[in-house]
């Protein structure tokens, strides 16, 4: 029964999808049914009466970018597990201050690392660590 | 968490210190020397604790079950581990660039096969799973230089994620019925048709069932490698580094079937026809692919590749036969474990020694050729690839034929005489291929140019392995008993 | 019995649709990066499913595995730009047919 009803709630949403579609459609469709086509040597560019676009869209950008993504990408999804515990502080008590401290303590030493070996620095990527390498 | 609970964690806990000591190593001190050191008393250290809980059986919170059937496959997994530290500190020491971070990396993935070993629960599981898997990618793409552990890298990342993404799906299809994520309760009282739990009509709740485990057995299969979802295995084997090609071969897929074993005994799958005649199936498949593409292989590595499809296949078959054996599915256990032991034993031997000629000459050597004519250039390593491939193709007085047997009896006691004909004509394929390699190794070292003069820990190494193969197939009670006596 | 507005049923569909969608771009595409974003499609719904069916039985161990496949999906996904860059630098293309030279 729930189900059903739950349905039924949900049935305003497609028609709503479904004139949305039959409204783009018809827009488009008009559009290209009688619109003009022109080719002249402006209409390809970005910003058909704008400014004149200068230089190549391909730009090369430092990996370093890349570098720091990645990191945040892996450091940023640490503080889920951070946040999930500090719902539960008071369910967990010493118990899991502990676990929490320990967790911090190995993303510490990875951030030592990460320091260490380099990878942070901008632009003169692995100076330090090949001075240590023995 | 109590003290028991620390004790029976201690293996995993001797790893994690181990590899943040390595990581602050590495930050501080770049010593390939050192790294080493410390990489092997880690291991050496784990494999302490593990003896010491040997005959522990402890279930440490819902997650993990330490008892000693998965114990036994830890110790052969770490002591799996500290060998191919030897072989590739031998790999490493002669390669430009950094190279410390491939102990690290080691010391990790095989944490993630402790983990998987030791796993009741999805989230263990899941975790002990890409664990090693995500380790496992950096070590494939070490030698970053070379084109081909790049592909293979990208390939095994894709596939492998690929895979979990249709095993984590199954698990969640089957929660949605069951509710539960602990695999003793993950089927529990859905053998019988009639029940139904949730909102699903009893006809959906099937079919969902059915659809979570095929994705679950299409996931496992993956990472066995099994025929038909094998394809990655050759390309990834042959393109890793030579250690990690052992390190593939033995401890990820044998911590893949322990953790594979336990859910399928513990979680009850074999109630399920669907599952065991699928199961069937793959078995039939992987024998008869894996023995007649390893055929045409000059590439040893690819060879392994096949023979290992093969191998897995053989021990499905264990898997299939214990249902109608007993009702709990118990009598897998001893077989596959014993199996299970003698491959990882036998088939590091053949990648290590591969690692080992790749190493003297400093550069990935895998064909046929390279093996040329090495009774006259090194006799006694010789000898112990040509045990490893007899034991390969399962010829007696080696762990490989006591394997055979074992499962040859079990499949004789349940009647699947379908497989033990596969099962014996795969037997018949694979004595041709692994002969072919025993005689290239008598023909005229003139032929082969590449040298093999490894250091004194491989050498050891190597033939301790070699006499373990031959101990557990001339002396097989001990082990037996021991399997026999903790299921 | 079943707190959700929305019936399980659907949300099950959804994450299959959506499973079915990463698995079809994984096997079309040929640009590493796009597969790498399928792969995150399919964690993804596998993910939408658990978290689906942790409301439905009113659990949170289902979320406890969504915020194991985030964390999952991230480290896959650091791993593998990594690997594109590399293969970029080596191949100077991201096209897998290209990078793919090895039999089989």
């Amino acid at each position: 029964m729930e189900n059903l009803a739950a349905e039924q709630s949900i049935l305003p949403v497609f028609v709503f999808f479904g004139a949305i579609l039959l409204l783009v459609a018809t827009m488009l469709g008009i559009a290209s049914v009688l619109g003009e086509r022109k080719q002249t040597k402006t209409t390809d560019l970005p910003y058909e009466s704008g400014i004149i676009a200068v230089g190549s869209s391909q730009v090369r950008l430092s990996v370093d970018f890349f570098l720091i993504a990645i990191f945040f990408v892996i450091f940023d999804l640490e503080t889920v597990f951070i946040f999930a515990w500090a719902i539960a502080f008071f369910e967990l008590g010493w118990h899991g201050y502990l676990a929490v401290v320990v967790f911090i303590l190995i993303l510490t030493i990875a951030l030592i690392y990460e320091w260490k070996s380099g990878a942070l620095n901008w632009g003169v990527k692995s100076q330090t660590a090949r001075k240590e390498t023995s | 968490m109590t003290g028991t609970d620390f004790l029976a964690l201690s293996p995993i806990i001797a790893l994690a210190v181990g590899a943040s000591v390595l990581l602050l190593q590495i930050a501080f001190l770049r010593n390939l020397k050192l790294t080493t050191g410390i990489t092997v008393v880690t291991f050496l250290a784990c494999l302490f604790f593990l003896f010491y809980i040997t005959k522990l059986n402890h279930q440490t919170t819902p997650l993990l079950l330490v008892d000693p059937l998965s114990t036994f496959f830890s110790i052969v997994f770490v002591l799996c581990a500290c060998i191919t530290t030897f072989i590739s500190y031998e790999y490493l020491k002669n390669r430009p660039g950094r190279n410390d971070e491939f102990f690290l990396l080691v010391v990790l993935a095989t944490m993630g096969s402790i983990v998987l070993t030791y796993a009741t629960h999805l989230a263990s599981f899941i975790l002990g799973l890409e664990l090693m898997g995500i380790a496992l990618y950096g070590l494939i793409a070490y030698p970053h230089q070379d084109d081909m552990s790049l592909e293979a890298a990208i390939k095994y990342l894709v596939l492998s994620g690929a895979s979990s993404a249709a095993l984590l799906f199954g698990f969640a299809l089957l929660y949605a019925i069951t509710g539960s994520l602990f695999f003793p309760d993950l089927l529990s009282g859905l053998a019988s048709p009639e029940v139904a739990v949730g909102p699903q009509s009893p006809f959906w709740a099937r079919q969902l069932i059915l659809l979570g485990s095929a994705l679950i057995l299409a996931g496992i299969s993956f990472k066995l490698s099994l025929a038909p979802f094998h394809m990655w295995t050759p390309d990834v084997y042959e393109g890793s580094p030579a250690p990690i090609t052992g390190f593939l071969a033995t401890i990820s897929k044998g911590a893949v079937f322990a953790a594979t074993l336990r859910l399928y005994v513990i979680g009850e799958f074999h109630n399920f026809p669907t599952i065991v005649t699928g199961l069937t199936i793959l078995s039939i498949i992987s024998i008869l692919v894996g023995n007649l593409l390893a055929l045409r292989q000059e590439n040893i590595k690819r060879l392994l590749a096949y023979s290992s499809i093969a191998h897995f296949g053989y021990l499905l078959i264990a898997l299939i036969a214990a249902g109608t054996l007993t009702p709990n599915g118990i009598s897998a256990i001893e077989p596959s474990a014993y199996y299970l032991a003698g491959y990882i034993f036998t088939t590091l031997i053949a990648t290590g020694l591969i690692a080992a000629i790749s190493s003297s000459n400093n550069e990935e050597n895998a064909n046929l050729s390279d093996i040329a004519g090495l009774f006259w250039k090194n006799p006694l390593l010789a000898l112990c690839l040509s045990v490893s491939l007899l034991s390969l193709a399962g010829i007696p007085l080696t762990a490989g034929f006591i394997g055979k047997l074992y499962i040859f009896q079990m499949g004789v006691e349940a009647g699947a005489w379908l497989l033990l004909s596969i099962l014996i004509i795969g037997s018949g394929i694979g004595i041709y291929y692994y002969l072919r390699l025993i005689f290239s190794m008598t023909t005229d070292p003139s032929s082969s140019r590449s040298t093999l003069a490894p250091a004194l820990p491989v050498t050891v190494s190597l033939i301790t392995l070699t006499i373990l193969v031959l101990y557990l197939g001339i002396y097989p009670q001990p082990l037996m008993e021991y399997l026999l006596w903790n299921t | 019995m079943n707190p959700l507005i929305i019936p399980l049923s659907h949300v099950l569909m959804l994450a299959a649709l959506l499973f079915t969608a990463g698995l079809l771009g994984l096997l079309i595409r040929r640009n590493v990066i796009f597969i790498l974003m399928s792969l995150e499609v399919m964690l993804n719904a596998a993910a939408l499913a658990f978290v689906g069916a942790s409301a439905h039985w009113g659990q949170t161990d289902g979320q406890i595995i969504l915020l194991l496949i985030l964390t999952i999906a991230a480290a896959e996904v650091a791993v593998g730009l990594g690997l594109v860059l590399q293969i970029q630098r080596r191949f100077k293309t991201l096209d897998l047919d290209v990078v793919s030279r090895m039999r089989g």
